[in-house]
């Protein structure tokens, strides 16, 4: 049986003193070993690694995603077997474990895998985050066997991740599933542009958000409608202001003092401040569903201040 | 300098998007007159020209082209359909498209170099290129491109179709990333392509209507539809292609389950820079050949394709 082992030579997150921001880093090795069973798939002993600049060059269309989750550094590793499909592992270094979460939560949707802090197997594809990184590993061919090396050499690597990261906090804030919340549906973004990927409001960043700010959206399920809370954080309550009047000015002309509308779906819109925070509710069937999460949402916030 | 009007989920919830659109990006044009213009576009599908393992049928996709071409051009001989797009004379550039995980079938490319040689184009004034275009001499001398190339979700524009095609066309392609890459069209107006392209096809054999991971790719959301999307008109084809895909999303997820971004360069194509049809109720889509997916209502070699009307603005029962 052959171990195969190699060097990471990646940076890894771990003063204490920096873990309460969401786990930044300190450079250090990572060591991965493969595990004895590989299915017959050999690393053919390349590290292709990339960096901000080059990431397109390994990227067709999908780079700004990575860059918007202040995307660090790829190394990429192929695994080989006569007559098959590669295997590809790609470890994506972010700048935080917030961010390793972002990229994460933003294309979630299948089954938990348990692996790492967060998972997901689907489609011949593992995704998973651990600390400041996130991981992607996958084949091009399918079948059981495929999918069970897939699974050991997410486990390796994962181990070979020494330190966990923290989540978001922005998440907690979040009214839980005895409102409705599908877990799945959470997604923590940086940028309107992926904000507008998950959720379209508008064509211009009419919400202000910029690398400064952290939002989070999730669905929830009311009767049989889907229902939409984004809850963003601003860095001051001045700059949440001024994004809650671009905000309406822009969306809800008619409903600026009011904060609430019926749009024309005949669904309901609701947007509110609360210190550096703004809350928005899309698509609730009835105002009080609109409501209920948006008090919920403030009395997390008020809990989180105490 | 006025400032540009934000378009808003409320827009689409309206229907006015392109009402929008219009105050956004304004043009010289009046409404009235671009309310007149109208686009044919044909959609063409053979459910053997794909094998169960994913395989292109060459003579049949051959078939398809020539008819598809007959069809929009409403002549009886597929050389005169040919003569009527290209001349002998001309130097033609093939603009496909290399990505490794759905690149051009080369079965198209070579459908469409068998018929430009019929035409009579030289050899060497014809050639296909991707991400090399800028340094082709062909490409550099060209007097008709033909653009061709898989209909896909894209990350950033919403739809990977015939406008998006042209990005190679310029040294900084991130460049046109913004805003949805709302400003693709502005590409086709420099003059290494303005005027030259004659023909867009959409290979619809086998789309991707859904994708994630760092190369936005699951094979999970790749289906055998095993059509083409043809015209002269580029808007129009692409915003058939991207009804295709927002159909067969909400056909998939049993939710209406939007684009990743809504395709707005394909709007602004038509409202700025006037390259053609967005509004799919002005839009003739001439429909051929197999049209349900249990069901062949023709014999792929032998027998004549069938026309069938499609409702206003196109619904899933019309495309899928």
């Amino acid at each position: 049986m052959r171990v195969w082992i190699f060097w990471v030579a990646l940076n890894l997150i771990l003063t204490p003193a920096r873990m309460a921001d969401g786990a930044r880093n300190e450079p250090m090795k990572l060591e991965i070993s493969f595990p004895a069973d590989t299915g017959g798939w050999n690393w053919d002993g390349q590290v292709r690694s990339f960096h901000p600049r080059n990431l397109f060059d390994y990227m067709d269309g999908a780079a700004e995603l990575y860059l918007a989750y202040r995307f660090q550094s790829l190394d990429v590793y192929q695994l080989e077997k006569s007559g098959h499909p590669p295997l590809t592992i790609e470890i994506f270094r972010m700048e935080s474990s917030a961010d390793a979460y972002g990229i994460f939560s933003f294309e979630r949707q299948d089954k938990e895998a348990g692996l790492g802090q967060g998972s997901e197997f689907g489609g011949g594809m593992l995704r998973f985050w651990k600390g400041q990184y996130f991981v992607s590993i996958y084949g091009e061919g399918e079948g059981p066997e495929i999918e069970s090396t897939i699974i050991r050499l997410g486990k390796e690597v994962a181990q070979a991740i020494p330190q966990q990261g923290p989540a978001p906090k922005l998440i907690a804030n979040l009214p839980g599933t005895q409102v409705g919340l599908i877990q799945k549906s959470i997604h923590y973004l940086r940028s309107h542009v992926l904000l507008n990927q998950r959720y379209f409001i508008a064509n211009q960043n009419i919400l202000h958000l910029n690398p400064q700010t952290e939002a989070v959206l999730a669905q929830y399920l009311r009767g049989t409608h889907k229902v939409h809370l984004l809850l963003i954080q601003y860095s001051t309550d001045k700059k949440a202001e001024d994004a809650l009047h671009s905000f309406k000015k822009a969306y809800m002309p008619e409903a600026t003092e009011k904060g609430f509308l019926k749009t024309e779906d005949r669904k309901w819109t609701m947007a509110k401040r609360q210190g550096e925070f703004i809350l928005a509710v899309f698509g609730a069937p009835a105002l009080a569903d609109a409501d209920e999460l948006i008090k919920d949402t403030e009395a997390k916030l008020k809990k989180g201040r105490k | 300098m006025k400032e540009a009007r934000v378009i808003t989920r409320r827009d689409f919830l309206r229907g006015t998007a392109g009402v929008a659109m219009t105050v956004a990006f304004p043009s010289g044009i009046s409404a009235t007159a671009q309310a007149k213009q109208k686009a044919k576009v044909v959609l063409i599908r053979n459910a053997e020209v794909l094998t169960v393992g994913g395989k292109v049928h060459e003579e049949i996709l051959g078939q398809m082209l020539d008819e598809a071409l007959r069809a929009l051009l409403e002549e009886s001989e597929t050389l005169q359909a040919w003569h009527r797009l290209v001349k002998r004379s001309d130097v033609v550039g093939i603009k496909s498209n290399a990505w490794y995980k759905m690149p051009t079938p080369k079965e198209l490319e070579a459908a469409i170099r068998k018929r430009l040689l019929d035409v009579g184009v030289a050899e060497k004034n014809m050639a296909f290129d991707d991400r090399g275009v800028l340094h082709n001499s062909v490409f550099l001398n060209s007097t008709a491109l033909i653009n061709v190339r898989p209909v896909r979700t894209h990350h950033w524009a919403g739809v990977g179709g015939c406008l998006k095609n042209y990005i190679m066309f310029v040294p900084d392609p991130s460049a046109y990333h913004g805003e949805a890459c709302s400003d693709l069209g502005k590409i086709w107006t420099y003059p290494l392509v303005q005027g030259k392209t004659r023909l867009n096809i959409l290979s619809a054999l086998q789309p991707q209507f859904y994708g994630r991971g760092a190369h936005f790719f699951d094979r999970r959301y790749v289906w055998p539809y095993k059509g083409l999307i043809v015209g002269t008109d580029p808007v129009a084809v692409d915003a058939v292609g991207a009804r295709l895909l927002q159909v067969k999303r909400t056909a998939y997820f049993g939710e209406d389950r939007a684009l990743d971004v809504p395709p707005i360069h394909i709007t602004v194509a038509d409202k700025k820079y006037h390259l053609g049809v967005s509004d799919l109720n002005r839009i003739d889509l001439i429909k051929l050949g197999w049209l349900k997916n249990d069901q062949d209502i023709r014999n792929p070699l032998k027998g004549s394709y069938v026309r069938e009307a499609c409702s206003p603005g196109l619904t899933a029962s019309d495309l899928l």
